[in-house]
């Protein structure tokens, strides 16, 4: 069977796509090293840069979504602002991001601006007090949403943070859905009266209490979060991969389950290419994050006057950038010195 | 010639003073239960504050039943579940805190201790 015409056919295809298979990962792995270098090497230049970036990025998503405040709604403030978070904490682009949201919300209606510095009050003073390495995750979340992969999140959260990150993700939900909410209910705000405070307050925590996709978000974050972070502590083989793909499946199966008992009438095909893109992505952090040689997993056995030890040790894959040296042989001005001297 | 060994150490203790180090060092300026009083009473304003704010909201919507309600009601007895649950939530949080904030002023404590002993190695690399 294995020496079939078929078989002997296939087989030099097969070697070749594998060697090519083996050459591009060797490829990607030079460019890894290469990338790593080039940060480690920049590193003062390009941190400003990446908060210069993350920062213009938030606040002209938000200005795109909700830009009440013709004021602030401007690009030259936009990039003052910037340039101003590049130099500062990276948990200041979150503060700036609250204000910008509070204000263009205070243009829209005071109400909303009330709700929204409520919350964001509660999220810094209660829990953003435990983990501020963690704040930025309240920015990225609206910022995937708006991309249309929110799914990435708590996958790459699984992966490189700690159970406790399901809050902050859920944080980030929570902002994500009230700005929709409120950039949607516009127009049926603009149009209650001034004196009618009361049923304002009551119609923008009402639309936000009672959104099940909202909720249904929540859980089925938190629960991706915590399944991805055991999975890829897990002694197994390819833990991570393993982690991703366990968790782009609960991430489908919790969203469509909770379609079905909430009937919140999310979009499947919509769940399963984000989900899918998203696991895409999680698979290039596990690359830079965790990259390992399971083939040359050495299992060692040792004991001491207390213990036995049973230790699994896995290399991890590093290869070393090509050194490109230019050695000048021949150069001009020395042979027209020659050219001189034989005159 | 270089120390391979020494030039490692002295690394790693400038990446933890540069970093994690400069933290550690300011938790352990306080006595532990200054630190962990400190911070639990940090804690307790921010959950005060947070609950006022949250309590303002929630009177805000149910302005025109509590405006309808207020003659009816049993004021004295309001106040005081008003009272438990910020005690409650105070209280909760405030011990959420104090467990946090020990266990972190004894990681600091344990990181230093791991610093100095760093720095005592070091010293006696010289002193060979």
């Amino acid at each position: 069977m294995l020496f079939s015409h078929a078989n002997l056919c296939l087989w030099p295809k097969v070697c070749r796509f594998w060697k090519g298979m083996v050459m591009n990962m060797t490829s990607l792995l030079v460019a890894k090293q290469y990338i790593k270098n080039f940060i480690s090497k920049y590193e003062v230049y390009l941190k400003p840069l990446l908060k210069l970036v993350l920062a213009l990025a938030s606040l002209m998503m938000i200005n795109g979504k909700v830009g009440y405040m013709h004021k602030i709604d401007n690009t030259s403030i936009v990039l003052i602002v910037a340039l101003m978070c590049s130099f500062m904490p990276m948990n200041f682009i979150i503060f700036v991001a609250a204000a910008f949201i509070i204000l263009h919300f205070y243009a829209l209606s005071m109400e909303c601006a009330i709700i929204a510095f409520v919350l964001f009050l509660v999220m810094f003073l209660l829990y953003f007090r435990f983990s501020p390495k963690d704040t930025l995750v309240v920015l990225l979340v609206p910022m995937c949403f708006l991309l249309k992969i929110p799914y990435v999140m708590p996958l790459a959260m699984g992966l490189i943070g700690t159970p406790v990150s399901a809050i902050s993700i859920g944080c980030g939900v929570v902002v994500s859905y009230m700005i929709n909410y409120i950039a949607d209910s516009a127009t049926v705000l603009s149009g209650m009266e001034m004196e009618d405070m009361a049923t304002k307050f009551r119609f923008i925590i009402d639309g936000l209490l009672n959104n099940k996709e909202m909720l249904l978000t929540i859980i089925t974050f938190a629960v991706t979060v915590i399944l991805v972070y055991l999975v890829k502590r897990m002694p197994i083989k390819y833990a991570w991969t393993v982690a991703i793909v366990t968790g782009a499946v609960a991430e489908i199966i919790v969203l469509l389950a909770g379609d079905l008992v909430l009937e919140t009438n999310v979009s499947i095909l919509g769940i399963i290419l984000g989900t899918t893109v998203s696991a895409l992505i999680a698979k290039v952090v596990e690359f830079f994050a965790f990259h390992v040689d399971y083939n040359r997993t050495e299992k060692v056995q040792f004991e001491d006057d207390e213990y036995y030890y049973y230790v699994k040790a896995v290399p991890k894959i590093t290869v070393s950038t090509p050194y490109k040296t230019v050695k000048k042989i021949n150069t001009p001005r020395k042979r027209s010195s020659q050219a001189a001297s034989r005159r | 010639m270089i120390n391979e060994e020494r030039v490692m150490l002295m690394t790693r203790l400038s990446s933890y003073e540069a970093n994690e180090g400069k933290k550690d060092i300011a938790i352990t300026h306080y006595y532990r239960g200054d630190y962990i009083g400190f911070q639990v009473l940090k804690s307790v304003v921010a959950a005060t504050i947070s609950f006022f704010a949250v309590f303002g909201v929630y009177l805000f919507y149910n302005f025109e039943t509590l405006m309808q309600d207020i003659y009816k009601m049993d004021l004295l007895s309001y106040g005081k579940n008003i009272a438990i649950l910020y005690l409650c939530t105070a209280g909760g949080y405030g011990v959420i805190s104090y467990v946090y904030f020990a266990s972190r002023y004894n990681k600091a404590r344990k990181n230093l201790k791991h610093y100095y002993d760093g720095l005592r190695r070091l010293s006696s690399m010289y002193d060979k």
